[in-house]
């Protein structure tokens, strides 16, 4: 067994630290896309509208029932075969795709789930006393399905960073990228890949730490 | 909708026209920076033979040299859709890739190397691998060569996408197959317990594959003309000197 280099750790840290920000970015933008799709998935799905729900059904069907690296592959190595001018999809943009579209099929569910569980006579009270429909998404049903929907939205969240790390199969140097050309150069596996371990446990956390603020913040209403 | 119509123009005409590369355009070279000592990472600097000889080339073609790394297998999968314009890899010319792509002259010449955990007496040599489980790189020649091999379906070949070498050194597989200056060099300068078995049993010779499209043709004779004043001069052997102790660049 060889002593651990604590130095080459050391010395990694300011490196890999670099990247950083490139897997917080696709991770960032990832997630506030798939919201945006969850969100119009799931309400899709809850008003039943004809066409798009059948069309969403089969989306969120296809997404949730390949592996990711299956469709980041798909976007970035197949699609450029059938149609040679996508090669314009980078390696960025292919991973923030396949992140938006695999974590919205997932996102959609939760949000519908949240949406369909409010309590039914909420509804019909607001709509006894004269709201809109839009008022009633708006002022009622929404913000009761945020509260529902957040534990399991920031779950997903998490897991897309640490999904990040497929990234580099398509050239992308980010955290991982990083983490493994360093330990291919070096050959001191345990300490490059520690180094990384830590720093993705380190963003988690201070997510996890963000989650339980914003769950007191929505749980107001409801603690005495 | 108008800046629809014109990212659609855009497309279209990236479809219809693949233009040759400009003057003073930048080359686009892939690369896996996970091969020591052809290209590796050492503190965010990318080093190796490969970015030595690509920079030399690159200052002959007058042009700037664009390294883009991923894992090996992705290579040519960026090769093929026009994300690079050549993979320097330590590419070996091989048929079945002669059929696809066209190569450059070839810039090393190199042979096939078993290679053993350090006191390992059972494997010696190409020969005893049978039964064996051996390592290879996922897509390189290496795992061509092992299929060739009359006693192949005897052979457990497992494909690797980098680290093939601390697999071996722990006991994993029996042994990884790689070319010899790279498995020579690894067991010298770095802290595995590794040992070359027997003489080398294929020769290979590498080169940098282009796409087979006249843009692609145009860019190989450019890369053949630096190939060509880099050996005259001996800027060639000296990088090969330099980290190898030997030139692999004459056959």
């Amino acid at each position: 067994m060889d002593v651990l280099n604590v130095e080459y750790m050391l010395g990694l840290v300011p490196v890999l630290l670099g990247y950083l920000p490139l897997t917080l970015q696709l991770a960032g933008v990832g997630m506030v896309l798939a919201l945006i799709l969850a969100c119009l998935f799931a309400v899709v799905r809850v008003l039943r509208i004809p066409v798009l729900n059948q069309l969403t059904i089969v989306f969120i069907s296809f997404f949730r029932g390949t592996p990711l690296l299956v469709q980041l592959f798909l976007f970035y190595y197949g699609l450029p075969q059938l149609v040679s001018a996508l090669t314009v999809i980078d390696g960025v943009t292919a991973t923030i795709m396949g992140l938006t579209m695999h974590f919205s099929a997932y996102m959609a569910e939760s949000i519908r789930a949240a949406i369909v569980g409010v309590d039914r006579s909420q509804t019909e009270a607001a709509l006894s006393i004269g709201m809109t429909n839009g008022q009633l998404m708006r002022r009622i049903v929404l913000p009761q399905a945020t509260r529902v929907a957040l534990p399991t939205l920031m779950n997903y969240f998490i897991d897309m960073i640490k999904a990040t790390s497929l990234a580099f199969t398509l050239g992308v140097t980010e955290l991982m990228g990083a983490t493994q050309k360093e330990a291919a150069g070096s050959f001191l596996y345990f300490e490059a890949f520690i180094v990384a371990a830590i720093m993705y446990w380190i963003v988690v956390e201070m997510l996890s730490k963000l989650q339980h603020y914003l769950e007191i913040r929505l749980n107001k209403a409801y603690s005495r | 909708m108008k800046t629809l119509l014109i990212h659609s123009l855009i497309i279209v005409s990236m479809m219809v026209s693949a233009p040759a590369l400009a003057q003073g355009d930048p080359l686009r070279v892939g690369m896996s920076g996970q091969y020591f000592p052809f290209t590796f990472v050492e503190q965010d600097t990318l080093k190796g033979f490969e970015v030595d000889v690509m920079n030399a080339i690159g200052k002959e073609m007058g042009r700037e040299i664009q390294y883009q790394t991923a894992n090996f297998s992705g290579l040519f999968g960026m090769l093929e859709s026009g994300r690079i314009d050549t993979v320097a890899n330590q590419i070996t010319i091989t048929e079945e890739r002669q059929k696809a792509y066209i190569f450059s002259e070839p810039y090393v010449y190199d042979g096939a190397q078993v290679v053993t955990k350090e006191g390992n007496t059972e494997v010696e040599g190409v020969e005893d691998l049978k039964g064996k489980t051996v390592a290879v790189n996922l897509g390189s020649n290496f795992e061509a060569l092992l299929r060739e091999l009359p006693y192949a379906d005897q052979i457990n070949i497992k494909t690797y996408e980098s680290n093939l070498e601390r697999d071996t050194a722990l006991g994993r597989v029996d042994a990884f197959v790689m070319d010899r200056v790279s498995a020579s060099q690894i067991i010298k300068e770095k802290p595995l317990p590794l040992e070359l078995a027997g003489p080398t049993f294929s020769q290979i010779t590498n080169a940098y594959p282009f796409r087979d499209t006249d843009a692609g043709r145009a860019l190989r004779d450019e890369v053949n003309a630096a190939l060509t004043a880099l050996r005259d001069n001996g800027t060639l052997a000296s990088i090969s000197e330099k980290w190898f102790g030997t030139d692999i660049t004459q056959p």
